[in-house]
This record gives C-alpha cells, sequence and structure tokens, in this order.
C-alpha cells in the first residue's frame, strides 16, 4: 500500500544529508541550553523540560513513523513501561541511571514479543494494531495486581529539582538526536526508507524488511520509555492513566504533524510549537486541546510536511528558482 | 474460588451473544467507510457518543422515547457528518490515507471537548419502559432491553445489506471500493459515493450509540472504548461485509463475556483488544470472511 | 578520519563556551525563586480542578466553593499581612482529569504564579500527584475530597494537608443505618468495588471485615478497573450468590451502568449500598426512579446547621440555579481553613503558614476542623438515600431528615 505522506516526505527526507555541521549545530545548541538554569527562574526551567520532553518523545516517535512508514498510536504503551519500570527500580534501590537503562531495555523487549503480530499488519491496520495495543496495556496495568492498581505507586526517591529535571532532560534530548543523526548517517536509513516507500520492492530487492522494522520499532519505543522513566521522576508519583494515558499519544503525533513528520528539526519546532501554546493558552483551558485539535486539522490539510518541512521546501523552491 | 454455575454461565453467553449484535450496529458504519473509502476514522467513537446525546437530549426537551428517537438520530447523524467528509475529510484526501486518519484523530479530539463544554462531564444514560424487564425462559433470563437492541440492530444491518447488494447506489458503492478509476470511467460519481458512505456510517454510528446507551451509561469521553470495540468487531466480521459484521459483534460479545465470565469483568475490554490484535495478526481481512461479499 | 579531529576541536568548543557561559552567569542554577513580593502584591493561591475530562462533574463545584470563600474573604477587606491588608488572588487551571496535567500545572503555579498555597484537586487520582509535588517543593497545600486513608498511604506529609472522611467510618455508616433503623436481611452482602485507591481500600479491606464485625457473612467480592461499563457478569454471580444486601464501591459512570443492569437482569437486592458514585445528583439524575432506595455516604447537608451551611447552599443555588452538591462544602471549607491559617500567621512565609494550617481547630460550614498527627482531618459520615430524586439522611437517628426506604422498590 503506497501512502501519500510518505511520497511527499521521500521529496524532502531521502536523500538525508547528515554532515558533521548537524553535530556542531547540535552541540551549539546544547551548550547554550545547558546554561539556561544559570539563567532562567525555575519556571523557564519547567517549560524548557517539556519542550524538550515532547521534542524528543516526537523524534523518537518519527524514527519509526517518520523515516520507516510505521505511524504508530501506541506510544503510550512504551511511555508508560519507561514511568512504571522507573517507579519500580528506583523503589528498589537501583541508581536513576540503571533505572533508565533498565526501561529502555523492557521497551525493547516490549517491541521484540509484540512485533510478530504488529508486522504482519501493514498501513492503516498496523496503527489500529498500536493503538488497540497500547489500550490493551493500560486495561492490563490497571488491572493486575502487581502495579498498584488505578492507586499507582509512590516514588520514595527524592524529588529532583527543576534544574535537575531540566539537565536530565537535556541530556536525554541530545542522547535522542545524536541517535537519529546517526541512524541517518549510516546505512539502515537507506534500509528505513526503502521499507517506507514500498515494503515488498524494498524485500525482493534483499532488504531484510522484518529486521530493519525491529530495530526502528524497537529503538523508537526504547527511547520513548527513556523519556517516559524521567516523567516518573517529575511527577513522583505513577498511575495508569497517567503513564499509559491516551494524552502522551495525542500531544507525540501532534507535535510530529505540525513540526513536520520525517524531518530532523521537525519534532522540536513542534515542540516548541505546542508547549508555548499550551502556557499561552493557560488562561483559556476549556478551549486548549480543541485549539490543538483545529491546528492539527489545519495543518494535514494546507502544510502536510508540517512546520519545518513547508519551509525547507519554499526555501528549496526558492533556491532553484534563483 | 468459584465454582461454575451452567445456567449462570448460560445466561452470561446469552446476554453476551445479544449485547454483542446489538453493538454491531455502532460498527457496520466503520466498516463500510474502511472498506469503500479506505480510511480509518478514528472520529467514529465521538459519533456514537454524539447519537447518543441527540437521543438524551430530545428525551430530555421533548420527551421522545430513545426508540422513537432512532430515525431522528439517523437523519441528525447523517446530517452532521456529511459536511465533515465533504468540506474537511475530502480535500486531504489526495495527502494519502494517512492524511485522512489523522485528521479524523484531530476532529475526535474536538468532537471530545465541544461535548464536555456543551453536555458537561457528567455522566449521562438513556431510559425506556424495556431498560428494565427481563424475558425469562425457563431458568435463563434475558433482558429485554438487549433483545430489542438486537432485533433493531438486525433490522437495520439487513437494510443496509440491502441497500448495498440490491440498489444503484449499492453498485456504485461496490464498484468505487473495488477500483475507483474504473468506477470513475464508466461514469460512477466516486466522490459523491465518498460522501454518501461517510453521511450514511454517521447516521448508522448515531442510531448505535443510542442502543448502548440504553444499555450502559456515557460520558463525553466514551468515544474511544466505542471505537475499539467496533474495529475488533469489523476485523472479525470482514472489512466492508454487512451481515459478517452483524457475526462478528454476536462473536466477540461471546468471547468477552466468557473472558469476563472466568477473568473478572475488568479484563472484558483486554480480552477484546487482544482478540483483535492476535486476528489482525493473523488474519487481516477477517476470519469469518471467506469471498467478499460486498 | 579528519572527522574524529573535528569532533575532538568540537568537544573542546563545546567545554570552552559552557565554561564561559557559567563564569558570566555566576556558578550555580537558580532553584526555588525567593519569595520577596511588596506589600500590594495580592495573596495568591492556586488550584487545578477537572474541569474537563472523566471527572469534569466535581470541578464546577470545587471551582465555585473555592471562588465563593476567597470573595467572602476580599469582600471582608482581605487578609492583615505584616500590619497591612491584603487582597487574595485566586487562579485556578484546568487539570483535565489527567494526573500528568496536575504536576505540570502544579510546578507551574508555583514557579509562574509564584503562589503562596494551594488547593487541592477531586478524588486521590488528581489529589495526590498534587499533593507530592507542594510537598517536596515545600508549599502548603490544602486538599479535600480525598479520603483520608487513602491520602495518609502515600507519605508522610509535611506541607500537604486533607480535610475529608474516613473510609473506615464510611463502610460503617450503612451497617449501622441498617440495625438503627431495624432492617431484618439475610445478613449476606456481595461487594463489587473498583480497583482505584479508595476502592481497593473499602473494597478489599475494611467492608470485609467490618461485615464480620457486624455479623454479616460476605457472599462474595468482586473487583474491577474504575472505568468498566459492563458489568453483567459480575452482577450475575452477585445474583447468583443469593444475597440481600449489595456493597458497590465506584465512580458515577460505573455506579449507574451496574444499577441498570442489576434491572435489566430483573434482580433488585433487598438493600444496595453504591459508595462515591451515587453521591452527585448526576446519578439521581441519570437513572431517575431506578435510583430510589440508593445509600450512599454523605458527609454534608445543610440541615446539620454548622455555621453558614445555610447560607453556602442558598448562595449556591441562587448564583448558579444549580443544585447544590456536598463539595461546595469541603472546597468552601478547605479554601476559608487556608485563608484563616494564613491570617493567624499574620504573614506569607510558607512555614509559618504551614505551621498555622497545623494548628487549625474551629467549626467549618463542613464541620469541625483539626488535624491529626498524619495531616489528616477527619469530617464525620452520615448515610443518605435517595429518594424521588433528593438525598434523604437516614442514619444518625438524631440528623435523619426522613425515614429509611425498605426494601429498594
Amino acid at each position: 500500500m503506497k501512502n501519500g505522506i510518505s511520497i511527499l516526505l521521500s521529496r524532502i527526507a531521502t536523500p538525508t544529508r547528515v554532515g558533521p555541521r548537524d553535530f556542531i549545530v547540535v552541540a551549539v545548541l546544547a551548550a547554550v541550553a545547558f546554561a539556561v538554569p544559570y539563567f532562567a527562574g525555575t519556571y523557564q526551567q519547567e517549560v524548557g523540560f517539556r519542550i524538550l520532553q515532547l521534542g524528543a518523545l516526537a523524534a523518537a516517535w518519527n524514527i519509526a513513523a517518520g523515516y520507516t512508514g510505521l505511524v504508530s498510536l501506541g506510544s503510550a504503551a512504551f511511555f508508560g513501561i519507561g514511568v512504571y519500570t522507573m517507579a519500580i527500580a528506583s523503589n528498589a534501590g537501583l541508581p536513576i541511571a540503571l533505572c533508565v537503562l533498565l526501561a529502555a531495555v523492557m521497551a525493547g523487549l516490549f517491541a521484540l514479543i509484540v512485533s510478530p503480530a504488529l508486522f504482519r499488519l501493514r498501513g492503516l491496520y498496523f496503527t489500529v494494531g498500536t493503538l488497540a495495543l497500547a489500550e490493551a496495556m493500560r486495561i492490563f496495568v490497571v488491572n493486575s495486581p502487581w502495579f498498584g492498581g488505578q492507586a499507582g505507586i509512590f516514588l520514595t526517591a527524592r524529588a529532583p529539582k527543576a534544574y535537575d529535571l531540566y539537565w536530565i532532560a537535556l541530556l536525554i534530548a541530545v542522547f535522542v538526536v545524536v541517535c537519529v543523526l546517526l541512524l541517518l548517517r549510516s546505512r539502515w536509513s537507506y534500509r528505513m526508507q526503502a521499507v517506507r516507500d514500498d515494503e515488498d520492492v524494498a524485500s525482493q530487492l534483499g532488504v531484510r524488511t522484518y529486521r530493519t522494522k525491529l530495530w526502528a520499532f524497537g529503538l523508537s519505543g526504547a527511547l520513548i520509555a527513556i523519556v517516559g522513566s524521567i516523567q516518573a521522576l517529575n511527577q513522583g508519583i505513577v498511575q495508569p492513566n497517567g503513564g499509559f494515558g491516551m494524552s502522551w499519544t495525542i500531544d507525540i503525533v501532534s507535535v510530529a504533524i505540525i513540526g513536520g513528520m520525517g524531518t530532523k528539526v521537525g519534532p522540536w519546532v513542534g515542540a516548541v510549537f505546542i508547549v508555548l501554546l499550551g502556557e499561552f493558552l493557560i488562561q483559556f483551558p476549556e478551549i486548549h486541546l480543541a485549539v490543538v485539535g483545529v491546528v492539527l486539522v489545519l495543518v494535514i490539510r494546507f502544510m502536510p510536511n508540517g512546520i519545518w518541512g513547508t519551509l525547507t521546501l519554499a526555501l528549496q523552491k526558492n533556491r532553484n528558482f534563483s | 474460588m468459584n465454582s461454575i454455575d451452567p445456567v449462570g454461565l448460560a445466561n452470561t453467553v446469552l446476554g453476551g451473544a445479544l449485547l454483542g449484535g446489538l453493538i454491531a450496529l455502532s460498527a457496520v458504519g466503520l466498516s463500510l467507510v474502511l472498506g469503500v473509502m479506505k480510511l480509518v476514522n478514528l472520529m467514529h467513537g465521538q459519533i456514537v457518543v454524539l447519537g447518543a446525546y441527540v437521543a438524551f437530549y430530545l428525551a430530555a426537551f421533548w420527551g421522545i422515547s430513545p426508540l422513537l428517537a432512532l430515525p431522528i438520530v439517523f437523519v441528525l447523524g447523517f446530517a452532521f457528518t456529511a459536511p465533515v467528509q465533504r468540506f474537511i475529510l475530502a480535500p486531504v484526501a489526495k495527502h494519502g490515507e494517512e492524511a485522512g486518519l489523522l485528521t479524523t484523530f484531530a476532529l475526535a479530539i474536538i468532537l471530545e471537548n465541544l461535548f464536555i463544554r456543551f453536555f458537561s462531564g457528567d455522566s449521562r444514560s438513556l431510559d425506556t419502559a424495556f431498560s428494565r424487564e427481563t424475558l425469562a425462559i425457563g431458568p435463563i433470563n434475558l433482558p429485554t432491553i438487549y433483545l430489542i437492541g438486537f432485533a433493531i440492530s438486525l433490522t437495520v444491518c439487513l437494510a443496509v445489506w440491502m441497500l448495498v447488494t440490491r440498489t444503484s447506489f449499492g453498485r456504485s458503492l461496490r464498484a468505487s471500493s473495488e477500483d475507483p478509476i474504473s468506477a470513475a470511467i464508466v461514469g460512477i460519481h466516486v466522490s459523491r459515493v465518498r460522501w454518501g458512505t461517510f453521511a450514511l456510517n454517521g447516521g448508522l454510528a448515531s442510531m448505535g450509540g443510542v442502543l448502548i446507551a440504553l444499555c450502559f451509561s456515557f460520558t463525553p469521553s466514551s468515544g474511544s472504548e466505542y471505537l475499539l470495540t467496533a474495529f475488533a468487531i469489523i476485523v472479525l466480521g470482514g472489512l466492508g461485509n454487512i451481515m459478517g459484521t452483524f457475526v462478528g459483534g454476536i462473536a466477540l460479545g461471546v468471547i468477552q463475556s466468557l473472558g469476563a465470565y472466568f477473568m473478572g469483568d475488568g479484563y472484558r475490554t483486554f480480552v477484546g483488544l487482544v482478540m483483535l490484535i492476535i486476528l489482525l495478526a493473523i488474519a487481516p481481512n477477517g476470519i469469518l470472511k471467506r469471498r467478499r461479499s460486498l | 578520519m579528519h572527522l574524529s579531529t573535528r569532533r575532538r576541536r568540537l568537544a573542546g568548543g563545546l567545554a570552552f563556551i559552557t565554561a564561559t557561559a557559567l563564569a558570566l552567569t555566576g556558578c550555580s542554577p537558580i532553584g526555588a525563586d525567593g519569595g520577596t513580593s511588596d506589600s500590594s502584591d495580592p495573596i495568591r493561591i492556586g488550584a487545578t480542578i477537572p474541569l474537563s475530562g472523566t471527572l469534569a462533574g466535581f470541578g464546577s463545584f470545587l471551582q465555585w466553593g473555592y471562588q465563593h470563600a476567597v470573595d467572602e474573604v476580599n469582600a471582608a477587606g482581605g487578609i492583615m499581612i505584616d500590619g497591612t491588608a491584603r487582597e487574595v488572588e485566586l487562579t485556578l487551571v484546568d487539570d483535565k482529569s489527567d494526573p500528568n496535567e496536575v504536576t505540570s500545572s502544579i510546578k507551574t503555579l508555583i514557579s509562574s504564579t509564584k503562589v503562596d498555597a494551594l488547593l487541592g484537586s477531586c478524588t486521590p487520582d488528581l489529589v495526590n500527584p498534587g499533593a507530592v509535588v507542594a510537598d517536596s517543593q515545600g508549599v502548603p497545600f490544602v486538599a479535600e475530597c480525598t479520603p483520608i486513608e487513602v491520602f495518609k498511604s502515600v507519605k508522610e506529609w509535611t506541607y500537604a494537608w486533607d480535610i475529608f472522611f474516613s473510609v473506615a467510618d464510611q463502610a460503617v455508616a450503612p451497617f449501622e443505618a441498617l440495625e438503627a433503623n431495624g432492617i431484618e436481611t439475610n445478613k449476606q452482602v456481595f461487594i463489587l468495588h473498583d480497583n482505584g485507591p479508595d476502592g481497593q481500600a473499602i473494597g478489599n479491606e475494611i467492608w470485609p471485615v467490618v461485615a464480620a464485625e457486624q455479623g454479616y457473612t460476605v457472599a462474595g467480592n468482586i473487583e474491577f478497573p474504575a472505568d468498566n461499563t459492563d458489568f453483567s457478569a459480575a452482577i450475575q454471580k452477585a445474583k447468583e450468590s443469593g444475597a440481600d444486601i449489595v456493597l458497590i464501591s465506584s465512580i458515577t459512570p460505573a455506579a449507574i451502568s451496574i444499577r441498570k443492569q442489576m434491572a435489566a437482569i430483573g434482580w433488585t437486592p433487598k438493600v444496595i449500598v453504591a459508595e462515591k458514585g451515587a453521591e452527585p445528583v448526576q446519578f439521581a439524575e441519570a437513572l431517575g426512579d431506578l435510583a430510589d432506595g440508593i445509600i450512599v455516604g454523605a458527609y454534608w447537608d445543610p440541615s446539620f446547621g454548622y455555621p453558614g451551611a445555610e447560607e453556602l447552599k442558598d448562595a449556591f443555588e441562587s448564583e448558579t440555579g444549580l443544585t447544590s452538591s456536598q463539595h461546595i462544602a469541603d472546597s468552601y471549607t478547605a479554601a476559608m481553613v487556608l485563608m484563616d491559617a494564613i491570617a493567624a500567621a499574620g504573614s506569607l512565609d510558607k512555614d509559618e503558614i504551614n505551621d498555622a494550617i497545623g494548628e487549625t481547630d474551629g467549626i467549618y460550614a463542613v464541620g469541625p476542623v483539626k488535624f491529626d498527627d498524619e495531616h489528616a482531618a477527619k469530617i464525620p459520615v452520615v448515610s443518605s438515600q435517595w429518594q424521588d430524586g433528593v438525598p434523604i439522611i437516614v442514619w444518625p437517628t438524631e440528623q435523619a431528615t426522613g425515614d429509611f426506604l425498605f426494601p429498594v422498590p
């Protein structure tokens, strides 16, 4: 099944040129972002945390959805796995770094377990399958006797300060970006794009499609779980409806679409947009989500490549004509 | 702990079958939309909830019994969804299947928030004189409302089946579904067929919402659960297969009630979802389908 | 290989930039902002409340209760801080019934709005995450709408306080009501409860023990997830058990579905107790006469005669045109307790306010409020029964506003 978004995307995202310049830009931005807590207040640090959190989530989702064509509505499952792994592991006394690593491992295992069923589904059916999967996970965690039910789990670890959280989120965001950049530099990116553009042709050309999809889906899920594990620290208490809530999936998809699916910078543009929109609309809580919905409808219709994709396309066109 | 009581089990299974058939009405339209338009309609659950609210307010303000309100709900559901297809979904169709999916996703968010704004977050429920009666057949007690809902659902499904197999609209619909380009060449107005299909789905889903609300309570946020149930049913029944959807509903109802009986009610939806994933994986085109009956 | 040298240079550059940035801006990150405010600033109180999402039914009552209390205090000239009268400014944020939103909104209220103190949202799901943040950041937080055992079980609180009833009292109340009204049953109870924090506490731990103490036997006990909608299997089992009494603890949509599905299979237990879910008016509105006879624990009625109770109900009903709920009383009380504590502290120092909250000992609209060592103030529970769409108090006998309806019609 061909799909239009992918065809459109392939125009801008292939061939993906990732050069040293990208790493330098990331390093400079990271250095600037690193210094933020030295001159900005707690509130700015918290907003920064949310931008980094959402941006990292969308960038991680993008690995599967944007570059490999695995449009998943099941991100909440991976996020929740991260949240709960952190809660359980840190309460067991493991050091935070190990908990984060464990979250990634658990998410990777989960991807491995569900992949035989999910990867039989193509295109839209895959999307529906992931949606059902995330909901099934939430209901399972709510029901099963091992995860504290609806009451959830209280984290006994000392609550981190705003700047601690901000720096951890920055570290993870940089990690996600570097993962994406290295991935795009590697041979994997060609395999992923081949799978995205036409799975059957890719397989005829000798691409091991199943393995490629599993790597993309697993890496994407593991990175989402890493971000999720930090959310557990941020909240100090985890609950199924918070950790496995559909709201994460909604946020991730909104950010990626508004910013631009399948682009390197799009998720970050989208995250800044969504978080700042949320802060701006805090005085009008009743219309917040509806506004996000309207923006989404408009962006899909008039800027199918998202803010960043449309910008770069316009710039390219400009260059070609001049 | 609990020994199995055959009468109780029979009650549960029969109740589940009736309920599944009743809920199938909310899934028939989704099946058509997916089969004909190749559109994953993520706002389906919200349309179901909308139908329930329309019936609720018809009953509250004009005292119209929810069952008598069904035709009105159908017309309003149809009228509401027709412009959505015409002005919002059709223009993004050229961006591919995922654009439509994501647009309905955004519309679902908008609708849910509008419901909360206008209808408040309170739980509502529909009531009729039949809601609290039972029909006793020997030791088996069946809720009258389940039987009535089952009958209505069956009738409507048959009517839709006739529409699709016996009318010229149905022929155009089948042709557009199988090969839209050839259909257009032989003079079928494909975009009008799609528009009709989506609006028909709107009407059917709204009616399904009324039947569901007669049995359960509903809130503005109930939509996503109905969406997933409807997906499970059409996957069981085969995409675009109308009577298959009805049978799929019954099958899901029985499976879920068995799951609930042995594992507890909490696992009812879980069993359905796991079934959905497994079925999608082993038979993406549905298990009840031998050949395309549409 | 040229890349690696470039990367090394890059790392050097990065270190340099960072070092410069640090040198330029001092050497420690900015933590909690200092509470310096001049005397013309208002006193800032914030809260998240569920105005949308599944718990939106509570939000409007909390909104009104908090706002009404603040308006009253401001109309009386505000609060004296260090010898100057200051207005109170209330900031309410919608938490969308989502625990994640509670966390981020409470953080924003503390860091951006710079609140001096906080009030709670509703239900443990939304109160606990807010309390955890407030507690770790040292901002006084007064909550209600969370049963005190559930609140206490989370952690040892320093800055968070809770004013509500006790699940244990709530669990005993229906048995007391049956006893006091001389109701004859087969003394068999069937328990249906959700797996929310309070549902688990009452269904798994408290009800079985209380039932045994009171001479009842538990014929069955079924747990279900809070947002479950179809209960036919559970109800079927309850019916088969032959119990006369059904004890339910669930949220409102579930309570409505359970009652409807009981009616649908033609089974009417002699006594139905539906804690939590049967409490709001929307329960009786949704069910009509099916709600009749259902017993639910309550903690407030204007007829109890606490100071300002009648006025509170009248003000709510005349301002909003809606039927009042007991949640206006506990939210109003929580806000009043907090503002009285600020007045008693005479300062906006968070520790002083917190100490003053702990000293609270008075009779408020919802009843007497005095916190115990674990930061909870218990309000007494009564039993009410829906009769013709109106909650009638049936126990304790001296507070009763009508007769006990038995059996459930």
